[in-house]
């Protein structure tokens, strides 16, 4: 059990977005959360991440509370994210949103630095090498020079997941990471996901492509409203009177 | 401490608090607008003072009808800089920053050129005092305060009724969503500007009898108003009212206890507080 | 440009452009700690405080203490720093135009205490006299323009040098991060607020060490040196160069100041050219002089119908 959601609650003055949560996931698997529009995920992301603070309850990553600290200190145990909206430097090249995240593993400290000392050229290039083979990894290894702004969406969504991967985490937090992709490189993501688990990562997803969630995730957590209504496999969900009510209702014009 | 010696300060230090209001409006009006800090508006309410000088006190034209004067040819020139500088500039604020440094030096400069650094004084329409409970409040700054208030009912009427008055909030609040309205942008940017500035313009002629003219005149309120605008919340017209308020009175009560040194860090040491307790300001939601 | 340095005082002594040259370097050292700070998206309005902290501290440790003019480099430095870390924990906690306001409102808190309280201690309106110039150090006397000139070359130099280091190595580019996007940079790992509470110390600690030579220098001290005028300066030298290059605020400062002196016969024109050449500048090359080759290569590539080619400026190999 990698990271675990304790009765986590987030409340936005008179709205509560997320209630009474508890979920955990499991180390090496992709899991999954589904929910109707408004149901609540990314906000579980942000209290995961640090960038909310929970109302109440407690998130544990590696049996250790999380909830409470900062953003930064977070990552640096060992979780990183993509971002809806997908957040690149868009002024730097490929490469050099890489070489941002992948500082906890290259730093030498400020004096180094500042001497540009043996130990800080090695570090560097060590990082520059395995980022170049990270982006090669994600099919972004022919644009590395590219500016971040001007990259097609695909390779702009393969960026954002390299970022997060730079930073050495264990588990890493997708949000919608199919969004605004054809299916083919949908396949293609899928594909480097499976990869991922292979390896050993830990991934935790929000998507709205049914198929492909339930093609790929081990285990999946359903919220409607703030409130986990099921959990299980892909299967035990397609089948839960619960959650087909729950997104036959969200289908209701007007609803 | 009787009250009356309380009243009659905070009295004194709302004297001129609605003409710095009237100053904030502006600046906060072109901010709301364009997204940007002109900081070459004292200059605009520089040029009001000097149209009042040479209308009203050189050639003899009824004062109130140089304030209007004033107003309209401030206005103008408001939407003239507006079109040849700024208007590229929505939004980029370091920059419009700097270009309105420049434009600050070159009107300032050009003032000291066209019209010599002397101050020159204006004499005022009005003189005597009014005594009320006790209270002594002069005719002069009576007339100020009240021409004040009803420039900015006059604003707050055209920013609520008329069409261009309701197109400036649209952009204000959500520029995209008015453009796709149909609003034109360009337009209701020139148009802004130009009435950001001639209230500054307006106010540089209530004032100018009370302080005389010069090319330096600008300084002060615009150090005001920037205080005021950020107490009240930038963008915000209702804040500017209340931010001069508060300072008007911060001000006034300050100096029964403290040398004005202090009383003009007063305002200063207020922006801090509310920067940090409230950075959006008291009344700001943008 | 460090050539340009040495060779100077070797074509002249005169005392004139040796000011001038030594205004330029003094003026170097605060636009480049400025930019450190703007690197990282503040625009630090109190900037020039910390270089009055600094020249406040050393003058009056060295009339009234006797201190040595080496020891209060240091300390002076050291006292601008120090009270940089609680006025930027205030400041840095809110960002964009709010920090703009607050550090502005701060420098105005702090030139008007220096203007008006303790006056014997700081010399009021009327300002704070008999600064001496630096002592002896190492048997070299230092009471000439030629040999200050040295000093703040040496002290300059260090600076750039330093700053250039640092904004081609990984940190420059988590400055050049936080700037774009902050919240990416903390999820990223990045303790964000202590990153910019560094930048706003160190550049401090520089800008104190300026304020020391300055006090030494001219030997007088004003509150109004340290206040909206020159930081206007200061950001006007630094953002006309192009901020988004750390030589920006080189060729900034040295042009414009350059450009003050030659307009300084012409008193209230040179005001007026000096604000027209910024609206200009703003208007036609908005990312800064710096800017502009690389400007007119894009414009050359384009007219000539080249594919837009990769960027590779920023990290150094």
């Amino acid at each position: 059990m990698l990271l675990e959601l304790r009765a986590v609650s987030r409340r936005f003055g008179g709205l509560l977005a997320v209630s009474d949560l508890s979920m955990t996931v499991v180390s090496g698997s992709i899991h999954g959360l589904i929910g109707p529009n408004g149901a609540g995920k990314s906000t579980v992301f942000n209290l995961v991440t640090g960038v909310l603070p929970v109302t109440s309850g407690e998130v544990r990553f590696k049996d250790e509370r999380i909830s409470g600290l900062r953003s930064s200190e977070i990552c640096r145990r060992g979780i990183a994210r993509t971002f809806q909206a997908t957040a690149l430097f868009r002024e730097y090249t490929v490469l050099q949103n890489v070489l941002v995240g992948a500082h906890l593993l290259a730093s030498p400290g400020l004096a180094p630095t500042l001497f540009w000392s043996g130990t800080y050229r090695d570090r560097e290039r060590q990082a520059r090498e395995r980022g170049r083979a990270l982006l090669e990894s994600l099919g972004l290894g022919a644009v590395w020079s590219h500016v971040a702004g001007q990259l097609p969406h695909r390779d702009q969504k393969a960026l954002a997941l390299a970022m997060a991967l730079a930073t050495g985490a264990e588990l890493v937090i997708l949000d919608e990471p199919l969004a605004g992709l054809t299916d083919q490189e949908k396949g293609e993501t899928i594909a480097v996901l499976r990869r991922l688990r292979e390896q050993g990562l830990t991934v935790l997803l929000v998507e709205h492509d049914m198929k492909a969630v339930m093609g790929v995730c081990d285990t999946v957590t359903v919220l409607d409203h703030g409130v986990r209504i099921a959990e299980g496999t892909p299967r035990e969900i397609q089948t839960n009177p619960a959650v087909i009510e729950a997104y036959l209702g969200a289908e209701e014009p007007g609803a | 401490m009787s009250i009356e010696l309380l009243v009659q300060a905070l009295l004194n230090g709302f004297g001129l608090a609605m003409v710095y209001v009237l100053v904030a409006l502006g600046l906060t009006l072109i901010f709301s607008i364009l997204e940007i800090i002109n900081f070459a508006h004292g200059e605009f309410y520089m040029l009001g003072g000097y149209v009042t000088y040479y209308v009203y006190a050189l050639f003899g034209l009824n004062y109130f009808a140089t304030l209007g004067l004033a107003i309209v040819t401030v206005g103008l020139a408001g939407v003239i800089a507006e079109r040849l500088i700024f208007h590229d500039l929505r939004g980029k604020a370091l920059n419009a920053f700097i270009v309105s440094l420049g434009l600050l030096w070159v009107m300032q400069a050009g003032a000291q050129l066209a019209f010599g650094v002397l101050d020159k004084p204006v004499p005022s329409a009005f003189s005597g005092v009014v005594r009320f409970f006790g209270l002594i409040i002069s005719v002069e700054r009576l007339v100020v305060s009240i021409a004040a208030i009803v420039l900015i009912v006059a604003l707050y009427l055209f920013l609520r009724l008329s069409r261009p008055g309701r197109a400036m909030r649209a952009v204000a609040q959500d520029p995209d969503a008015a453009a796709l309205q149909g609003v034109n942008i360009d337009a209701v940017s020139a148009l802004g500007f130009g009435v950001g500035c001639a209230l500054a313009g307006g106010a540089g002629g209530l004032l100018a009898p009370v302080f005389a003219v010069s090319p330096a005149m600008g300084a002060l309120p615009v150090v005001k108003a920037f205080i005021i605008i950020i107490v009240g919340g930038m963008g915000s017209l209702p804040g500017a009212v209340l931010g001069g308020l508060l300072l008007g009175g911060l001000e006034g009560l300050g100096t029964l206890f403290m040398g004005s040194a202090a009383v003009n860090m007063l305002g200063f040491v207020m922006v801090i507080v509310v920067l940090l307790l409230r950075p959006r300001g008291l009344v700001g939601g943008a | 440009m460090a050539l340009a340095v040495i060779v100077l005082p070797l074509l002249t002594r005169d005392s004139y452009y040796l000011d001038v040259a030594t205004t330029i370097l003094m003026n170097l050292t605060l636009t480049m700690s400025f930019r450190l700070q703007v690197s990282t998206g503040q625009i630090n309005m109190a900037h020039i405080s910390f270089m009055g902290i600094g020249a406040y501290t050393s003058a009056l440790l060295v009339t009234r203490l006797g201190f040595s003019f080496w020891a209060t480099l240091w300390i002076g430095a050291l006292t601008a720093a120090l009270l940089a870390v609680p006025i930027g924990s205030v400041a840095l906690r809110v960002s964009g135009p709010y920090y703009f306001l607050i550090t502005f409102a701060f420098s105005e808190v702090v030139r008007l205490f220096f203007n008006n309280f303790f006056e014997n201690l700081f010399g009021g309106p009327s300002g704070l006299v008999g600064i001496p110039k630096p002592g002896r150090l190492l048997g070299l006397t230092f009471n000439g323009k030629l040999a200050l000139y040295w000093l703040m070359a040496v002290i300059c130099a260090v600076v750039v040098v330093a700053l250039v280091r640092l904004d081609y190595s990984r940190f420059g580019l988590t400055a050049g991060a936080i700037r774009q996007a902050d919240l990416v940079v903390e999820t990223l790992g990045v303790n964000v607020f202590r990153f910019k509470l560094t930048t706003f110390v160190v550049g401090s600690f520089v800008a104190g060490i300026a304020g020391v030579f300055f006090a030494h220098y001219r030997q007088v001290l004003h509150s109004s040196d340290f206040g909206l005028e020159p930081m206007v300066l200061l950001v006007v030298f630094t953002v006309i160069g192009g901020t988004g290059s750390v030589w920006g605020p080189v060729v900034g400062t040295i042009l414009m100041t350059i450009a003050s002196e030659l307009l300084r016969e012409l008193h209230h024109y040179e005001i007026l050219v000096f604000g027209a050449v910024l609206i200009l500048t703003m208007l036609f090359a908005p990312e800064g002089l710096v800017a502009l080759p690389g400007g007119a290569r894009r414009l050359l590539r384009k007219l000539r119908g080249r594919a837009s080619e990769p960027a590779g400026a920023g990290v150094a190999p």
